[in-house]
């Protein structure tokens, strides 16, 4: 059984992975996606104190096991760097369907101060069962209203918030006005319609940045406003502003927002008919975080896997882009995220772009790519070490995983519990 | 006035009578020259002229005969003669209808007039198991055949003359609300009768439950077996009815006259005919205006289909950012509908025209010349307002045509409205007339010289006849010089009297003239008087100098008309032009995963003929492949047999849940299949072939299911799996005590602990009323037991006939039901999500249950707290046959992926995952004898895979169902590009139409939900639910 790897690695490092003895760690002959489109096939990595040292190739190098808390041989096992999933709850909800587990939609329409990083649970079951297929940071981001608030972007690793942190506040989350309106609620759907009123609520968003933008131009303001200062560091390109939109006419109308306020890191979330302007937004230098590839087409006369070749649509277009989860049961499905990559290399992207795009190209987006995002000297050591591919779902076993170094137990709940009536039945 | 042989009148306080006198009346033809008279007069009686001669005129007699300068006689009510040159007594009033055309008055199948609507009560959220009808009723709320429209019935003269303008005499009303709503009345609409007898009842069904906010039915599944149980009650009514019923009474009355059944879209009419046939009932039906999609399945059913003529405007399409949301489906229907009525008639297919929901008789007469001019012939177009209804109802030898001997109900148009915008000018309404407008025939434009007093003007008339124009003419002197001027006139002529003013200004006279006088057409003379701005009364007179100059208003640019297009199957993107068909197909050089003992055969080959594989071997295999045939060379490509989801709420219409009651084991999927759900082709693309239709989980006993293949392009009749065994869904848990709620909804049951109790009390039912039935047929007892279809479908479950698929998720309620099952002797074949299966895959094993388990989901709600992905191997492990089903539309279109998940989860070798997909549904859903493996004699079902099928690299290349290539790769890119072709073709026609002003609408987007296990209610789901 292939499982059996899962018990090697318990084996050799243990279960009680945060309290580490081991800081000097090396990790030779692997096969190693760095993140940025290039591979290593017999890889070196040097780690101290939760940071690449080095990459090397081993067959030139040599090893002074000496120099090493551990050195642990891949045997030509893949490498990656810690897979990133950005716009994501998890951590935030735990059982969808009970509401007291339910933490990402706070009261109010502009939510800018509202702050995820203090509501994520670092002890979440879903969480446990995520990084054992390899995704070691989200973001955690707020939903609801027309701000939702600020995200934060977590290590899926750590004993309290604090210590997840990678980046705390690093972007708010703005839903633009729907061009297309109305719907209703599922039992009493109502139609849909050009939204009349789209200009109006777009005309709203404006006046408000521009209350906000006033307010940045000075630090010592007359009177404090608790949204207005969750603000500020958009308008100084060090909060970036999330825009979540997928019909043509918002995302046109983004580009003219971005420009407008001179955003310095406008993101579209979502962008489902952005490949229809992919020269405008790489023109305008917008990354997009695309929709979640296993979703279905919008409109019965879309091309049936138009989700699935979105990626690879706007990888052609020169589009930046990375990958991202968002929808139905989006905390425990965070797990299938390499497997989203693996659709649309089905569709079109390399087998190098689509690991890239759940690595470094979101931590571009995110604003975390100097520490994180793929496995380069002087890096953090977030990563994790398959059997095989991980990008399909045959081969994607977890064999180690480290965050800042730390082994990450590779066990969860529920490989508990098939331990557990494994044994029942033997 | 007098009454015709057949026809009584009645006024409504005298209803009561009305089954006497129309028996005496109709059957022993008793004349009744005068019976009319019931009400006494105030006075003498009305004077009427003896004879009525219109003669003159362009006269539709019936649809085929059509005389021109002909003459009907009337007296009394009736037409005496129709003809030319008849001979006209001396005593009867002559009216000239010279360029007058006359048409036989329409009659109208489905409406509501003079019935006032009846107001829903407030909405309430929790559900509501009583009827509010206290009395001798049928238990649904929405069953009310005791409704009669004659009892009702109240003349409303404003709706009457809307109908009346349409061209419409008479009109077959009915209280519009509920599924069996009652009895109609046939109304005359222009008289001063007001209902007409007929032979028979005419009564109506719908699927709707309508008002009534009684919790059953909740869904169009529901809708139609509770029509079904209905017609079972009344047929027991018939012989027991110890205690009286007055809903099934009515009914009993109605069944064996008219029914017309008021459908919603096309599919309805095959789903209601189906209920006709079982009762061998005659069914009409109520259309919906998309018939012509499914013409091969309606040319099968002999009945008489009443279509609207509300044709869709053109959406406003001026902004592509808006447009380009525009369902193809809809734009699609937009052009073809107004072929609607030529495409029925020419597929022999017989149709009554109703001018439901047309706002107007502009907009109903423009419709209907839309319709002729895309295709329907005059003729047709006026027996579909006409004979066919008045056949229909069975007062064809009294109403529907001009004969002599019928009833004096015809309309006066100024213009032959089939051709030109005739105005209706006069109707007769069973010889009372009624005249709208006397239009002006005096033509009187051309250019005159006016004289008055000393002055003299030169006028020219123009305009149309009602708007009249005049354009003055007269010399003024400009620093002496005489200059021409011209000044617009205000010209009306009334009767024989005009009337023009205009203004001047000249040295002599300055300011307005105002002229009124008589107008002599023979001599081309107006005279009369006229006051000038000085004060001065002065005679006037006006002589014509010339003819009128043509000035017909030039009208615009017609609409497109073009009939070449046609529905595709379905009519909508990615639909097929013409059916594909059954091919011989021969696939080399495959890998192929044949889920038999064989494994997998490398450069293989297999055959398919007549449907069925006919041949599987590797390259050694002495064969003579079939000389014609599609050769499909799949070097480096994987073969399998296709994939089965277990569990599927893909391509259901109108409610997935009948969520009314606890049981609803009455109900099935099968009567609600749409075939023209976009994602069974979105499935075909991911190798799907065939699929279990669920019902939802809201009822511990669910509803029965369908086993469909997904044959693109077929009808839900031909997607259904010939022979297929029966199913039902059970469920347990969240779902049933309904948890997610919010708030406790009062429905038993609430907790797990209610949920045991309505197995046992249910199955206990269902054995008793065995019994029941034994001791009948037994002779024990003498009168036959009330067939109850619920708990008939409880003894197939009990007797083996039919087979459990039930949703379950924790250990505790898998055991219960399995306790259940077993004391009450029949067995659960499937546990669907069960994804606690791991927990109890020993009992389970015991039991003989199956397995249909999700891949890895979970924290969805707290009942899927302990899933874990190691579910599938675990059970399977434990030798229990194991599925992955989908439960959800995005995810059918990739359970290659999710198969592919157990050889991670737990490390399934790759052959026993795919099984997960294939053979192992097959066997659960017992069709392993026809599908899921590749063996010679199975169904050809064959997906041809670009990679290995459970790689994340796979991809499909063909997917062929019954040796039917119905979904290829290739062909795919090809239909994006034609669907993109026909989009533009019909776009720039709308903006054409747009252009030329026509009426347009804005576009709205319905948004297209999906089904899941605990969607409630008719609609669609919007938002994501749980599982």
């Amino acid at each position: 059984m292939k499982t059996f790897t899962l018990y090697i690695g318990i084996f050799i490092l243990g279960s009680t992975a945060l309290a580490q003895a081991q800081s000097k760690i090396l990790l030779v002959n692997g096969y190693l996606h760095v993140g940025d489109g290039d591979v290593m096939e017999t890889a070196a990595i040097g780690i101290i104190n939760g940071e690449i040292s080095f990459v090397k190739n081993s067959n030139a190098y040599t090893i002074t096991p000496l120099e090493w808390d551990t050195v642990i041989q891949l045997k030509g096992r893949h490498v990656y760097p810690g897979f990133i999933a950005p716009n994501s709850t998890l951590g935030l909800t735990e059982i969808d369907a009970v509401r007291a587990t339910r933490d990402f939609d706070e009261v109010g329409t502009y939510n800018p101060h509202i702050r995820s990083q203090i509501a994520f649970n670092v002890e979440s079951k879903v969480i446990s069962t995520v990084r054992t297929n390899g995704v070691l940071i989200s973001q955690a981001t707020p939903r609801g209203g027309s701000i939702s608030g600020s995200s934060s972007i977590m290590k899926l690793n750590g004993w309290n918030w604090e210590d997840a942190t990678i980046l705390k506040d690093d972007g708010i989350h703005m839903n633009w006005p729907p061009s297309i309106s109305g719907g209703g609620w599922w039992a009493e759907p109502k139609p849909k319609s050009a939204n009349k009123d789209y200009v109006t609520q777009k005309s709203k968003l404006y006046d408000f940045f521009e209350v906000a933008k006033a307010y940045s131009k000075t630090e010592k303001n007359n009177k404090f406003d608790i949204r207005l200062e969750a603000m500020r560091n958009c308008f100084k390109g060090e909060k970036r502003v999330y825009i979540h939109a997928d019909e043509l006419q918002q995302l046109v109308d983004i580009i003219d927002f971005a420009k407008h306020f001179e955003l310095d890191h406008p993101v579209i979330v979502g962008g489902y008919d952005a490949h229809n302007i992919t020269r405008l937004l790489s023109d305008a230098k917008i990354p997009v975080m695309v929709i979640r590839p296993h979703s279905l087409p919008e409109n019965e006369d879309d091309d049936i896997d138009i989700g699935y070749k979105l990626p690879f649509l706007l990888q052609q277009g020169g589009v930046q882009f990375c990958i991202q989860n968002e929808g139905d049961m989006e905390a425990m499905n965070a797990r299938n995220l390499p497997f989203l990559a693996g659709t649309a290399m089905a569709y079109g992207l390399t087998e190098e772009q689509a690991v890239q795009s759940i690595s470094l190209s979101a931590a571009k987006i995110l604003g975390i790519n100097k520490e994180y995002g793929s496995i380069e000297k002087g890096k953090s050591a977030t990563l994790f070490v398959s059997d095989g591919n991980a990008l399909d779902m045959r081969s994607n076993q977890i064999f180690i995983g480290l965050v800042d170094g730390q082994f990450i137990p590779i066990s969860n709940m529920q490989y508990e519990l098939f331990k557990k009536y494994t044994e029942k039945y033997n | 006035m007098a009454v015709c042989l057949q026809f009584l009148i009645l006024h409504l306080q005298q209803t009561n009578i009305r089954m006497k006198f129309s028996l005496l009346f109709t059957f022993l033809c008793v004349s009744l020259s005068i019976f009319g008279q019931l009400k006494p007069q105030n006075g003498v009686i009305d004077s009427e002229a003896a004879f009525y001669a219109l003669n003159n005129a362009t006269i539709y007699v019936s649809p085929t005969k059509k005389l021109s300068n002909a003459t009907i006689l009337v007296k009394e009510n009736k037409i005496i003669k129709v003809g030319v040159l008849l001979k006209i007594p001396k005593d009867a009033v002559i009216i000239d209808c010279k360029n007058k055309t006359i048409l036989p008055s329409f009659i109208e199948l489905y409406s509501s007039i003079g019935l006032s609507e009846v107001k829903p009560e407030a909405w309430k959220s929790r559900p509501k198991y009583e009827t509010n009808k206290q009395g001798a009723f049928y238990w649904n709320q929405a069953i009310h055949p005791e409704i009669n429209a004659a009892e009702l019935y109240v003349k409303d003269e404003k709706a009457n003359k809307s109908l009346i303008k349409k061209g419409f005499g008479f009109a077959l009303t009915h209280q519009s609300d509920g599924i069996m709503r009652g009895q109609g009345a046939l109304v005359s609409l222009g008289s001063n009768q007001l209902i007409l007898s007929t032979v028979s009842p005419a009564s109506y069904f719908s699927f709707e439950k309508g008002v009534s906010r009684q919790s059953y039915p909740s869904s169009l599944m529901g809708s139609i077996a509770l029509i079904r149980q209905t017609l079972y009650d009344a047929n027991w009514y018939a012989s027991n009815n110890s205690e009286r019923n007055l809903s099934l009474e009515a009914l009993n009355t109605q069944l064996s006259g008219n029914i017309y059944l008021k459908t919603r879209d096309k599919l309805d009419i095959p789903r209601a005919q189906k209920i006709a046939d079982e009762f061998n009932l005659t069914f009409n039906y109520i259309g919906s205006g998309n018939e012509y999609e499914i013409v091969k399945e309606l040319k099968e059913i002999k009945s008489t289909i009443v279509i609207p003529i509300d044709f869709p405007e053109a959406y406003d399409v001026k902004n592509p950012y808006v447009s380009r949301q525009i369902p193809l489906s809809d734009l699609k229907h937009w052009e073809m509908a107004p072929q609607n009525p030529s495409i029925l008639l020419r597929n022999g297919i017989r149709i009554a025209i109703s001018s439901e929901n047309t706002k107007d008789q502009k907009v109903f007469w423009d419709n209907l010349r839309k319709a002729i001019a895309h295709g329907l012939t005059i003729e047709q177009a006026l027996n579909a307002l006409t004979m066919i209804p008045a056949v229909s109802v069975g007062v064809d030898k009294q109403i529907g045509s001009l004969e002599s001997g019928k009833s004096a109900s015809f309309m006066i148009y100024d213009e032959d409205p089939f051709e030109k915008n005739g105005n209706l000018i006069e109707s007769w309404s069973m010889g009372k007339r009624t005249v709208f407008e006397r239009p002006n025939d005096t033509e009187i434009r051309g250019e005159y010289a006016i004289t008055i007093a000393d002055h003299q003007f030169q006028i020219e008339i123009t305009g149309m006849p009602k708007e009249l124009k005049g354009t003055v003419e007269y010399k003024t002197s400009v620093e002496g010089k005489l200059k021409d001027t011209t000044a617009k006139a205000f010209v009306e002529l009334s009767d024989n009297d005009i009337t023009i003013q205009f203004n001047v200004s000249q040295k002599e006279i300055k300011g307005s003239v105002n002229l009124r006088g008589k107008v002599n057409t023979k001599f081309g003379v107006f005279e009369g008087d006229g006051f000038l701005p000085n004060g001065d009364w002065a005679k006037w007179t006006a002589v014509k100098s010339g003819e009128k100059t043509d000035s017909e208003k030039k009208r615009g640019p017609d609409l497109i008309i073009d009939t070449s297009n046609y529905a595709w199957l379905p009519n909508m993107s990615y639909g097929f032009e013409s059916l594909p068909k059954t091919e011989t197909i021969v696939i080399k050089n495959a890998t192929i995963w044949t889920n038999e003992d064989e494994g997998i055969i490398q450069n293989g080959i297999i055959v398919i003929t007549n449907g069925k594989i006919s041949f599987v071997g590797d390259k050694n295999a002495r064969i003579n492949p079939p000389i014609i045939a599609r050769v499909i060379d799949a070097e480096g490509k994987h073969v399998t047999s296709g994939i089965i989801d277990e569990h599927s709420h893909i391509a259901i219409s109108k409610g997935v849940n009948e969520g009314g009651q606890a049981i609803s084991a009455e109900v099935s999927i099968e009567d609600v299949v749409n075939p023209d759900d976009i994602n069974i082709y979105r499935q075909l693309s991911g190798g799907v072939t065939a699929a279990q239709l669920l019902h939802g989980s809201a009822n511990p006993i669910g509803g029965q299911s369908a086993l469909i293949k997904l044959k693109w392009g077929h009808s839900a009749e031909d997607m259904l799996i010939d022979n297929a065994p029966k199913f039902i869904k059970f469920a347990l848990g969240e779902n049933v005590k309904q948890s997610n709620w919010g708030v406790n909804s009062g429905r038993f049951p609430q907790t797990r602990m209610g949920v045991e109790q309505i197995y046992y009390d249910g199955f206990i039912r269902a054995m008793d009323y065995a019994n029941e039935w034994k001791s009948f047929k037994t002779g024990e007892t003498t009168s036959a037991p009330r067939k109850d279809l619920e708990l008939e479908v409880l003894n197939e479950v009990m007797n083996s006939d039919r087979f459990i698929s039930c949703h379950s998720y924790v250990q505790s309620e898998i055991n219960m039901l399995i306790h259940v099952a077993d004391s009450m002797g029949f067995r659960i074949n499937t546990f669907t999500h069960i994804l606690e299966g791991y927990k109890v895959a020993d009992k389970m094993k015991g039991h003989g249950a199956g397995g249909s388990t999700f891949s890895d989901w979970w924290a969805y709600k707290y009942e899927v707290n302990d899933a874990i992905p190691y579910n599938a191997s675990i059970m399977h492990e434990q030798g229990i046959v194991v599925a992955i089903n989908s439960d959800d539309a995005e995810m059918g279109r990739r359970l290659n992926q999710e198969a592919a998940k157990s050889v991670k989860y737990g490390g399934m070798s790759e052959e026993d995952a795919w099984k997960l997909v294939t053979l192992n549904p097959a066997k659960l859903l017992h069709l392993d004898q026809r599908m899921g493996s590749i063996k010679v004699g199975k169904d050809a079902d064959i997906v041809i895979w670009s990679h290995n099928p459970l790689s994340v690299m796979a991809k499909v290349n063909y997917t062929i169902i019954d040796g039917i290539v119905l979904f290829d790769n290739e062909k795919d890119r090809e239909l994006r590009t034609r669907n993109l072709a026909e989009r533009g073709r019909i776009i720039s026609k709308m903006l054409a139409n747009n252009n030329i002003g026509a009426p347009k609408r804005n576009f709205f987007k319905k948004k297209k939900g999906h089904y899941h296990c605990n969607t409630i209610g008719e609609e669609l789901s919007t938002e994501e639910n749980h599982h």
